[in-house]
């Protein structure tokens, strides 16, 4: 234990080698030790999937049937926005990081994360972050503003000019989760480049760090231009400005622009941890090593490039000239080619191999096939004259949706049942993991397919009740969309019985893993990699 | 594990049971899977192009999956299958097998389907050549004004469902949510170009029969352009938030022969016409408190509601508001600043209040202002004439 | 084989020394300096170049 000095123990902050878990707040509060961040981040996204996952519940009960019932429009486009900025903001990225956590360290061979008390930072500037976004609600509740944001995520100038403290609210909050983004991201760059074991070189990197790597590019690169774009919204709120404003001299439009500029990255965020994870878990339950490694790195990079270029698909009706909208049709297509690659490799690793279907395998594969259905959708909406239909339609909405859910959500539950055995030491219930599995493909789809047949019969997204051609479908989509939410139930159950205890789990956990995490015990040592392993 | 089974088997009742009861209702004939009826060139333009991308995407989907799920049951450890160990293409032939995928789809990206976009996009974009008349229209939270500059008309267009239908207290009527007090009414065969813009927020202006969505910017003019073949009445509603009730500004437009909408436009100038005579007329009391009651209900109900409470803390109400209870006009005649003639006729910058000045006539305003004045519990007891209004402007 | 790493031997002297970890940590110190220092500059920089 002495031997090796572990980075974490350089400084002052009065931790030692042999003091380890104590417990209690001021433990968590201050720990530097990259599995505690990392189980932090993760225990934080799942209780902001259940809040998120609320908000949207009440809103699908609105729209069981036309009229209405239960809330007035005002909260209707508050509960919206609010769902659609915590999924986002404060379950899938805190999600990915925690994976990023608890995984890079492990998978690299290093000691720790480069610089231990960022870690910490970047956590704990998520909870009040969170609290910031919600507070206006219960404010609301006291009679003080008029709750929170209610502009949709997208926060389009000049409604969001207009909006209560809500708008003021998700400006500050969506600041600090953008600090918190960005220390998180450097970490895991100069963690990667830095404390990788002896001989492991960039082309050897495992392909879920290779994902994080271009995700931490891609968050450095576009959250400041987020960020940016909403001081300018502060400044012509409260000070003055007119950069959003015609009358000044300003453009409502370039807030799309600035604001898709993040956003479009913002979706390769999201699935770039997970594209890198995805092969690790099908490669393990397949028996064969991962099909293409080079090929799929590749892809990443070209991912992370392309998509800094295409934003404007994102607004293709607010009456862009000819050119630009050829040009971001044809860019946008380009996207195709990467992604194609990538669904080919992984299809390549599972042919002859000798697959077995434990749980994270069904949901890896369960993502195959609907972010698939994302992916082909999405090539769709990639054309222009096609999209004047599509666009602000509930067909979006289902789009959008196949890549999130099926593709982020999925994908963030696919990796948790694949390295809980490893965080906890025990494996969880198999029966439970099926069950879950089954309920959640089943509902998103019965949720999610109506959407699509809504979007092309002309219902438009972000509206709180309907004509009546729309009864039938939103009514399915309702049933779905309680039956998806009470299912993850059974995951956060699943969790905690693995957390508390069960079948002890191997060193190895799956039978055909393959990757230095599998060498250390499950659960690992409190300080992961005191001596490096070294890659031939 | 028995009542887990117990518990499977009473999914499975549930999914069934919701598969009865879901098809029948699906399969009924009027029942849309597809893009409405196209009546524009652009949508039959789009139908034809989003009908080509499902059967490219649905062929693509079933032969990627289809390879898969082969896998999936074929290469599988209970049946013994050995792994192999390839980590890509070796040799020339898998090569090929390995490329010709991607060739495939850079030929669907651009070729398939960038070719008839580039034509469709350009057609769209086209809304100048041969255009026989301009229709302005100009979004404003929550209903559509449109101007026809050509013959002078100009209106507002706002919904005419009754809130008691959308509360749940009536029976819906058949186009609930979708119907207006005034369509608009175009020519069929000609070339509308369509001119959009916005008083406040983003809007935008969607009939999906049309194929044709476009914002309205406040600030900036947009523009798209319609040639309705068919006569008809054609329904959309606003597609971009914009605020409470986005989901309650309806586009409605009725398409009648060129002779019908010659006539329609002679009907409207002398209609307008005379509501623009009413402004020099002095009207009683009672005349400008029942017109007054009427505007209110269709321009302020919506924010302030029905009984002037307000909805707080956004929309202030106006019983009793300092504001509306306070003096009318300066000794001399002239506008008071931040008085409640002021705030109807030029809005309130940074609010959803906006300047009606702009949408209502003379009449209108001096109507609605009375009502305000002399409702709620307001009693003022003062009225203004439309004269009055109008030397204001 | 690609893709995949094989720990050659679990041979205790090849952990990073004392020295080794120090050198690694100042460069991760420095090149967290510089990410931060881009991230900073695109946000300034966004106020301050205007549209000819």
């Amino acid at each position: 234990m002495s031997t090796a000095p572990s980075i974490e123990h350089d400084t002052s902050h009065g931790q030692h080698a042999d003091e380890h878990y104590r417990g209690g707040i001021m433990y968590w509060l201050t720990t530097t030790n990259h599995k505690d961040i990392g189980t932090m981040y993760m225990t934080f996204a799942l209780i902001m999937f259940f809040i998120g996952g609320a908000m949207i519940l009440a809103v699908r009960a609105e729209l069981f049937q036309p009229g209405l019932q239960l809330m007035q429009p005002e909260f209707f486009n508050q509960l919206i926005g609010v769902h659609a900025l915590v999924m986002i903001f404060a379950a899938l990225m805190p999600a990915a990081t925690g994976f990023a956590n608890w995984q890079i360290p492990l998978m690299i061979g290093a000691p720790d994360m480069a610089l231990p008390r960022i870690n910490n930072w970047g956590f704990w500037l998520l909870p009040p972050a969170a609290i910031l976004l919600t507070l206006p609600f219960i404010l609301a509740l006291f009679g003080i503003g008029d709750g929170a944001v209610n502009t949709g995520w997208t926060l389009y100038a000049p409604l969001s000019v207009q909006g209560g403290m809500g708008v003021d609210f998700a400006i500050f909050s969506i600041h600090i989760l953008g600090i918190s983004s960005i220390l998180g991201s450097i970490n895991i760059i100069v963690t990667i480049f830095n404390l990788r074991a002896p001989g492991m070189t960039m082309m050897k990197l495992p392909l879920f760090a290779w994902g994080w790597l271009i995700t931490a590019f891609l968050l450095i690169a576009t959250i400041p231009v987020l960020a940016g774009a909403v001081t300018m919204l502060l400044t012509d709120r409260h000070f003055g400005t007119s950069f959003f404003n015609a009358a000044g001299g300003g453009d409502p439009i370039l807030f799309q622009h600035l604001f898709w500029f993040f956003g479009h990255p913002e979706v390769y965020i999201l699935l770039l941890p997970i594209w890198g994870l995805i092969p690790h878990v099908v490669s393990t339950f397949s028996r064969k090593p991962i099909y293409g490694y080079k090929a799929q790195v590749y892809s990443f990079i070209a991912i992370g490039l392309l998509s800094v270029v295409v934003w404007a698909h994102h607004f293709f009706t607010a009456g862009l000239p000819v050119a630009a909208l050829l040009y971001f049709m044809y860019s946008t297509m380009l996207i195709s080619l990467p992604l194609a690659v990538l669904f080919f490799c992984w299809i390549a690793t599972m042919w002859r191999g000798a697959m077995s279907f434990e749980t994270p395998m069904l949901f890896a594969q369960g993502f195959i096939v609907l972010f698939g259905l994302a992916g082909l959708t999405g090539l769709v909406l990639a054309d222009v004259a096609a999209d004047a239909q599509y666009h602000h339609s509930y067909f979006v909405v289902a789009h959008f949706h196949y890549a999130l859910f099926a593709g982020g959500i999925m994908g963030v539950m696919t990796g948790v049942y694949y390295w809980l055995p490893k965080w906890t030491g025990h494996m969880f219930s198999e029966t439970l993991g099926k069950w879950h599995f089954w309920l959640t493909v089943i509902s998103f789809n019965l949720t999610f397919m109506p959407q699509f047949f809504l979007g092309l019969a002309g219902m438009p997204r972000r509206i709180p009740d309907y004509a009546l051609q729309f009864v039938e479908f939103n009514a399915i989509s309702t049933v779905g969309a309680f039956i998806l939410g009470f299912s993850q139930l059974i995951f956060a159950y699943n969790i905690w019985k693995c957390v508390k205890g069960g079948k002890k789990a191997t060193a190895k956990v799956w039978e055909g893993t393959d990757g230095l995490e599998w060498d250390l015990s499950s659960p690992p040592p409190h300080h992961s990699w005191e001596v490096q392993p070294v890659i031939k | 594990m028995k009542i887990l089974r117990r518990f499977r088997l009473w999914v499975g009742v549930f999914f069934t049971g919701l598969l009865a009861v879901v098809i029948p209702s699906l399969a009924r004939a009027d029942y849309s899977w597809n893009f409405p009826t196209p009546v524009t060139p652009i949508a039959r333009d789009t139908l034809e192009i989003h009908n080509h991308f499902m059967i490219v995407i649905t062929v693509l989907f079933v032969v990627v999956f289809g390879i898969m799920i082969y896998s999936m049951f074929k290469h599988r450890k209970s049946t013994g299958h050995q792994p192999a160990t390839f980590t890509g293409p070796t040799g020339t032939i898998q090569w090929v097998w390995a490329l010709v995928p991607f060739a495939i789809l850079l030929f669907i990206d651009y070729v398939l389907m960038g070719i008839p976009a580039y034509h469709a996009v350009i057609d769209m974009e086209d809304t100048r050549t041969k255009a026989d008349m301009v229709l302005k229209v100009t979004g404003m939270q929550w209903k559509w004004q449109y101007e026809y500059p050509d013959s002078g008309i100009k209106y507002l267009s706002t919904m005419s469902t009754p809130r008691d239908q959308i509360a749940n207290k009536e029976t819906k009527g058949e186009h609930y949510l979708l119907e207006v007090d005034n369509e608009v009414v175009l020519p069929v065969g000609k070339k509308v170009r369509v001119l959009l813009t916005s008083t406040d927020v983003i809007h935008t202006w969607w009939v999906p029969q049309f194929g044709v969505k476009r914002d309205a910017i406040p600030g900036f003019l947009r523009e798209t352009w319609v040639k309705i073949e068919q006569p008809g009445i054609y329904r959309g509603q606003c597609a971009e938030l914009c605020g409470k009730d986005h989901g309650f500004m309806p586009v409605v437009v009725r398409a009648v022969p060129e002779a019908e909408y010659l006539a329609w436009v002679d009907e409207k100038k002398t209609q307008l016409a005379a509501a623009a005579a009413g402004a020099d007329k002095s009207w009683s009391r009672d005349e400008l408190m029942a017109a007054g009651k009427d505007v209110y209900e269709k321009q302020c109900a919506v924010c302030h509601q029905p009984e002037g409470q307000g909805l707080a803390p956004v929309f202030p109400a106006l019983a009793g508001s300092k504001i509306v209870t306070g003096p009318l006009l300066s000794p001399e005649g002239k506008l008071l600043k931040d008085s409640h003639v002021d705030r109807v006729l030029n809005g309130k910058e940074g609010t959803a209040m906006q300047a009606f000045k702009t949408t209502l006539t003379d009449s209108e305003l001096a109507a609605v202002i009375t009502f305000e004045r002399n409702s709620f519990g307001n009693n003022k007891g003062d009225l203004i004439q439309p004269a009055q209004i109008k030397s204001l402007r | 084989m690609i893709a995949t790493q094989e720990v050659a031997e679990m041979d205790l002297s090849t952990g990073f020394t004392a020295e080794e970890l120090r050198r690694r940590r100042v460069a991760s110190r420095r090149l967290a300096w510089l990410l931060g220092g881009v991230a900073v500059a695109i946000y300034v920089l966004g106020f301050i170049v205007y549209r000819s």
